[in-house]
């Protein structure tokens, strides 16, 4: 009995000792990390068919130009409807275009692009008495970017270089005219 | 021991912040406005005028961008009785302007300052014109019945080139006062 006793206090710290342990070991079973929330890009062209509406303003050829498109996207490639106003000091330019865009990217805010296009131009002069209008075909290409501030809005900023063919009105010989045009705008995105 | 704040102090407080939550734009992203006013030609005399305008809230209420088209004349009484001459091919004007703002108060005292371009289509001549202004947008919490609705006023100068019968250009400023009605959606 007296040995008992002197050895209680032994196992009473043996007992100390090995019982945090169990609560610890309850703690073995794998637990799994928590879920990763997905990354969510603002803009996922590849969710659906998107459309676009980009007035726009800016400088070609030293005049001042005005003009809107519409987009209609799907992933990485856009069809694009443009029209503008070129106000010029003897006569106004209203070039109209369809053009194929392609996007370099379709996550994220910013997406830069390639544009080719040809359409019709057409020279409305001013203040020319007997004037008429001219209309040509022209061909365009260039590229640019547009940065999404929110999910349906941003800004565009763009360069393209347009020619065009005139002749002469005796029609003697055609002229090739190169115009280069940058420009800045609103871009509008509906799902 | 504290100081007591000047009671000029507590009367600007109270100026700057009161009009605050009357005033507090509507949690909206766009607007459409429907303005009316004074366009002041430079050399024609200064007629009415009539203009829409389509806004755009950058998140936050600081920032806007605005489409805006605007219809008025280029009647002149002096051109037309004194000199009998027609400058243009007729007295139509219309304007369309592509501007950003910047709103430092949206619900305080301080006006909203704008810049952009336009175009100025006076008579079959169009001119590409600079634009700059001040305004305010003054929400109208019940008005109506409705927390959507505003007003608002623009003070704009359009300043461009001009050209009149093949002589030398100059340069103008146009000056266009409105008041109007505001939607926000």
């Amino acid at each position: 009995m007296s040995a008992f006793c002197n050895i209680r206090p032994a196992i009473l710290a043996a007992a100390l000792l090995c019982a945090p342990a169990a609560p610890l070991r309850s703690q073995d079973t794998p637990v799994k990390p928590p879920a990763e929330t997905p990354h969510v890009p603002l803009i996922n062209l590849n969710e659906s068919v998107a459309f676009e509406v980009c007035p726009h303003t800016g400088m070609m050829g030293g005049s001042g130009t005005f003009g809107l498109k519409l987009l209609m996207t799907y992933s990485s490639f856009s069809l694009e409807l443009a029209g503008e106003q070129v106000i010029g000091h003897t006569a106004n330019l209203y070039p109209i275009s369809i053009n194929a865009v392609l996007n370099l990217a379709t996550h994220g805010r910013l997406i830069p692009y390639g544009a080719v296009g040809a359409g019709l131009w057409m020279t409305v002069p001013v203040n020319a008495l007997g004037a008429e209008t001219v209309s040509t075909l022209g061909i365009n290409f260039g590229g640019g970017a547009r940065y999404f501030i929110t999910r349906s809005f941003g800004v565009r900023l763009e360069a393209k270089q347009y020619f065009t063919s005139i002749s002469d009105p005796r029609g003697l010989k055609n002229n090739l005219l190169f115009f280069q045009e940058f420009s800045i705008g609103a871009t509008f995105l509906f799902h | 021991m504290k100081t007591p704040a000047p009671p000029a102090i507590l009367l600007l407080a109270l100026l700057l912040s009161g009009p605050g939550g009357v005033r507090a734009q509507p949690k909206s992203e766009q607007s459409l406005s429907l303005s009316g006013g004074l366009y002041a030609a430079s050399g024609f005399g200064t007629n009415f005028y009539t203009s829409g305008r389509y806004d755009y809230f950058i998140p936050g209420g600081h920032y806007f961008v605005e489409g805006s088209l605007g219809v008025g004349s280029l009647q002149s009484k002096v051109i037309g009785s004194v000199t009998k001459a027609r400058i243009f091919t007729s007295d139509n004007l219309v304007t369309y302007e592509f501007t950003f703002a910047y709103d430092y108060a949206p619900g305080g005292a301080l006006p909203f300052f704008m810049f952009g371009v336009g175009g100025v289509r006076e008579g079959q001549e169009t001119h590409f014109a600079g634009v700059i202004g001040l305004g305010k947008r003054i929400p109208l919490p019940g008005f109506l019945g409705s927390n959507a609705l505003g007003f608002r006023y623009d003070i704009r100068d359009q300043v461009l080139s001009q050209r009149i019968n093949n002589g030398d250009p100059f340069i103008v400023h146009n000056i266009v006062a409105t008041l109007g009605l505001q939607i926000y959606f």
